[in-house]
């Protein structure tokens, strides 16, 4: 008599016939199948939406950076265009609204065939302007009410997305009649440029490896946390397949086909997800960066990769899960009871992913190099060891509890029975702090890097602005309007020029030696110098005390009794020939320099109006310092509505303590949106898992229930059960965060660890814990009812 | 029927899922330290008689009288108060908590009413003796025996001494042999106790050991003889 064999087979065959057989039961599993492959496929979906997302990055930013670059105007350095039909004269017009950038430009076509930026079928006409669909929603809205103040053109096209950055910014071109290169404008004949972006700082480099190892780790564990949801209830299914005669491989293999199902319907609902967030990806903003749905393409290999990873991955944790267990005919024993967790084997990942990112070096300089592979491998292998440290750390610490109340009782003693089920369960969140910390501790340790101080001093002024007319008319009125502008408490205001040496050049001498001058009030001067008393009609001769200028320029013009000429140096060797002279009164005080609200310190000659006749001036320029009240809303609306009204291209700048490197400050901002998008994605991961473990426990839940169990016995019990590893997770997290911390710092250079930052993070990875617990107790109640008694 | 003294009535109860009536007329009353066994086919009502009994469940229309309470107008809290203190049960499979040793089981409703765990742990561990099972007490459910189970089972239903013990097909997965000597463990104890034990099944080898039986089918339940 011979015996058949055939399902021992191995092999592709036998692979292939063993996977359909699993994927058949995960179909024809009936209701209870399906709910345990809807509950994989949602935990899975999400991991692959994220993954998707992250794919979807470099189209995102190339196509950002593309449209940019295509409505940059191509401006002529070298020489002047001359105007033509196919030319136009733009100037900035930026602008800014409650903490919001508003782009804006003005436009004076030269002729009919001048270029139209991306975005916009026709130029607009003089008072006409078109927006973008953001800024008229905006203008349209009750909250515009002081933007449309400002920007009074008559609205009269879109501008499409072919010409925005993204669909919320606020953009405007707006036409003009008089704009010329004269007062600021600029000749183009195209727009588009090719800007070269700076290479990464190394630094920065470094910091966007490892962001990306740390953001993608914990969507890689859910995905293999989801295909392991069911375990029990398809353990029990396999032994009854071991008593019809399949052997244990098989039976294996099957477990990897239901894995598998599971997986292909995660990717399929990841991929439903994606295609329908992607439609709604412009109505949300985070972190100042939104974009078009069309920019949210994944990079194709990234994308297949991502399509062949997942199941690939759902087969191997499958079978990694498996090795223990021993799927017997009458039943399934797990060779894990009783075996502790080893240390030795976790252990070497961590030290290696240390060891392997200080194995880089110094990454601090310039010039300095970073290998992508070793700090990427090694940030991994670190976080790798954190999530291998946990099911053994949550081991060591349970097996230390003893008695308590019931709902402790009943937590701790699950956890005994199966902590590696619980640690995978947070392991995710574990990960992501960790990863959180580490970087937070590195932004913190290097921002002095790419932050610097800007001497501006806010308490002094919060404004600042200068008008580009040089008309002296305009320049008071401007000085006016601005005392008399709502939320204005004072204006430092000075109207500047250049004083010089009157007579002909000297020998040696390729310009006439000069310093500034500058007309003001007594309280706008006392802003700038050291003047002491003063009064209307003094004189100042200023010294510069920081020593950035050279003194004997200062002191060969600018001296009591001397004379100077205001007329500017052509460059021609000859004098002007009309020079604008002016005796400085010997009355004139020689006085130090004081730097102003925005941190420079002016210096040569101050003037009081009444010493001197502004007309002598050339081309005066006002510089207009603003102090607002803090107590009147919009104030910084109402000044710059104020600047706007006088000259559309008067800029206003908010003085600030310090500036952010820009790469820097986008590196952060772009890690922001992709960390809060990832912790979105952890409670809904964790809410699915928590799920797919109080219906694996219904009836038991049942049965509790029926003797009477509290309600609130249970619910504490669930959140012990969650807070227990939680709270070893977070420490772990510390540590593994502390030590990838330290070896970035240490590869930065720096010493400095700040303490301060880990603690947020642990608190919100706790509050996260406590909220997807909360969220949890719902469907709790509802499992609590005597259904999961009924057998029949 | 209200006979004099009885400790569980039930009148009129009628129970239905969705269009599906479960339970279609029972009126019949138990007395303290009496066996009843509920008997019927599959999918006849059993369970559902007994859930309504315990107060697990509320019928859609009728009554469960239990002492001077009566079960169905009391709120959720109050029934699981009294499923802890005056009811104990035995079902047929996954009822002891997996984690939890034989011992920490069966001292679960003594520790769930208030008692301290060392005493509940001693009384647990004098039940344990008493259905022959003290040499599991520190052993989990996962590596112990059905029979042996179902008799941690029983002692964790008579641990906090109940005035009634429902049972529901208690030694469905059992061998003859376990189940007979289960039963024995089972009806004595509740005989020493003076407690009334409702026994669902739908095997007549096991309703041998009730004084009496009601047969539930279609969802009427109606007495027979007793078969004591």
């Amino acid at each position: 008599m011979s015996i058949d064999t055939t399902t021992t087979g191995g092999g592709l065959r036998g692979w292939a016939r063993d996977l359909g057989m699993g994927v058949r039961f995960a179909v024809g599993g009936g209701r209870e199948g399906w709910i345990r492959t809807l509950l994989t496929a949602l935990g899975v979906g999400l991991g692959v939406l994220l993954l998707l997302g992250a794919a979807s990055i470099p189209t995102m930013m190339e196509t950002r950076t593309q449209r940019g670059q295509a409505r940059l105007p191509m401006e002529m350095e070298s020489e002047a265009l001359a105007p033509s039909a196919a030319t136009l004269v733009e100037a900035e017009a930026d602008t800014e609204f409650r903490g919001d950038p508003v782009r804006g430009k003005l436009l004076r076509p030269d002729g009919d065939q001048a270029p139209t930026p991306p975005g916009v079928s026709a130029l607009p006409g003089p008072g006409e302007m078109v927006v973008s669909p953001a800024l008229r929603e905006l203008l349209g809205s009750p909250e515009g009410r002081l933007l449309r103040e400002r920007l009074h053109f008559k609205d009269v096209g879109t501008i499409t997305q072919p010409g925005l950055i993204g669909p919320g910014e606020l953009l405007y071109y707006a036409g003009s009649a008089t704009l010329t290169t004269d007062d600021g404008g600029w000749r183009i004949a195209r727009f588009g440029t090719l800007v070269k972006s700076d290479p990464l700082d190394p630094l920065l480099l470094t910091l966007l490896i490892v962001g990306c190892v740390v953001l993608l780790m914990p969507v890689a564990l859910f995905i293999a946390t989801a295909v392991r949801f069911g375990g029990e209830r398809r353990d029990r299914r396999l032994a009854a397949l071991r008593l019809i005669g399949a052997d244990a491989r098989a039976t294996r293999r099957m477990a990897a086909g239901e894995a598998l199902f599971g997986a292909v319907c995660g990717l399929l609902v990841g991929a439903g997800l994606f295609v329908v967030a992607r439609q709604f990806v412009g109505d949300v903003t985070v972190w100042d960066i939104n974009a078009f749905p069309s920019d949210v393409t994944p990079v194709p290999g990234l994308a297949a990769l991502v399509l062949l990873a997942v199941p690939v991955s759902a087969i191997g944790v499958t079978l990694f899960a498996l090795r223990r267990v021993s799927i017997e005919p009458l039943g399934v024993a797990r060779d894990s009871a009783g075996r502790r967790r080893r240390l030795w084997w976790r252990l070497p990942f961590p030290v290696a992913g240390l060891a392997l990112m200080l194995l880089n070096g110094r990454v601090s300089g310039r010039d300095a190099e970073v290998n992508p592979y070793l700090v990427a491998g090694g940030a991994a292998l670190l976080l790798v060891g954190v999530t291998l440290l946990l099911p053994w750390a949550v081991d060591a610490a349970v097996a230390r509890f003893r008695g308590g109340p019931v709902p402790w009782q009943l937590a701790v003693r699950r956890l005994q029975l199966s902590g590696g089920a619980a640690a995978r369960a947070v392991s995710g969140i574990t990960v992501a702090v960790a990863g959180a910390i580490a970087l937070q501790l590195f932004f913190s340790a290097i921002q002095g890097d790419f932050m610097k101080i800007t001497g501006q001093d806010q308490s002094r002024a919060q404004l600042r602005t200068m008008l580009p007319s040089h008309d002296i008319g305009a320049i008071r009125k401007m000085i006016s309007e601005f005392h008399a502008t709502e939320g204005v408490r004072g204006v430092i205001a000075s109207i500047g020029s250049s004083a010089r040496r009157p007579g002909p050049l000297r020998k040696g001498e390729e310009f006439r030696p000069g310093t500034l001058v500058s007309v003001g009030d007594c309280p706008s001067l006392s802003e700038l110098a050291h003047t002491g008393p003063c009064k209307d009609g003094d004189v100042f001769v200023v010294k510069d005390s920081t020593g950035t200028v050279d003194e004997d320029d200062i002191t060969e013009v600018a001296r009591p009794g001397a004379t100077v000429d205001f007329a500017g140096d052509d460059g021609r060797s000859g004098p002007p020939p009309h020079p604008r002279l002016w005796t400085i009164p010997m009355s004139a005080r020689t006085i130090e320099a004081r730097k102003d609200p925005t941190g420079q310190a002016v210096f040569g000659l101050m003037a009081t109006p009444g010493s001197l006749d502004l007309k002598l001036l050339e081309r005066p320029t006002a510089r207009a310092m603003v102090k607002i009240d803090p107590r009147v809303p919009d104030a910084v609306e109402h000044v710059r509505n104020t600047a706007a009204r006088i000259d559309p291209q008067t800029r206003v700048f908010t003085l600030q303590n310090t500036a952010r490197d820009k790469q820097f400050t986008s590196l952060r901002t772009g890690l922001l949106a992709a960390a809060t998008a990832m912790l979105a994605l952890i409670a809904a991961s964790m809410l699915v898992t928590m799920l797919e473990q109080l219906r694996e426990r219904r009836r038991l839940l049942s049965v509790l229930v029926a003797f009477g169990t509290r309600r609130a016995t249970l619910a504490w019990s669930v959140l012990w059960q969650t807070a227990v590893p939680v709270a070893l997770g977070l420490a772990l997290a510390v540590a593994g965060g502390a030590g990838l911390g330290l070896a970035l710092l240490r590869m930065a250079g720096k010493t400095a660890f700040d303490w301060s930052v880990v603690w947020p993070l642990t608190a919100a990875g706790g509050a996260l814990v406590l909220v997807v617990t909360l969220l949890s107790l719902p469907p709790l109640w509802r499992l609590m009812r005597p259904d999961g008694l009924r057998t029949e | 029927m209200t006979p004099a003294g009885s400790l569980l009535e039930a009148r009129a109860l009628h129970k239905a899922y969705g269009p599906t009536p479960a339970l279609d007329g029972a009126d019949f009353a138990i007395h303290p330290g009496e066996v009843v066994a509920v008997m019927g086919p599959s999918g006849s009502g059993k369970s559902t008689l007994l859930h309504c009994l315990a107060g697990i469940i509320r019928p859609d229309s009728g009554s469960v009288r239990y002492g001077t309470h009566t079960l169905t107008g009391l709120s959720d809290a109050r029934c699981s108060a009294l499923r802890r203190t005056d009811f104990g049960f035995v079902f047929q499979f996954g009822q002891l908590v997996p984690e939890l040793t034989c011992l920490e089981n069966v001292a679960l409703p003594l520790r769930l009413n208030g008692t301290k765990r060392k005493d509940a742990e001693r009384q647990a561990r004098d039940w344990l003796a008493r259905l022959e099972v003290d040499g599991v007490a520190a052993k989990r459910p996962g590596e112990i025996s059905g029979g042996q189970g179902q008799r941690v089972a029983v002692a964790r239903a008579l641990a906090t001494r109940p005035r009634v013990i429902f049972a529901d097909e208690p030694t469905g997965a059992l061998d003859s042999l376990n189940g007979e000597r289960v039963l024995t463990l089972l009806t004595d104890a509740a005989r020493d106790t003076d407690a009334a034990v409702v026994l669902v099944t739908h095997e007549s080898r096991v309703a041998a050991y009730a004084d009496r039986e009601i047969v539930v089918r279609d969802g009427i339940a109606r007495e027979t003889a007793g078969a004591a």
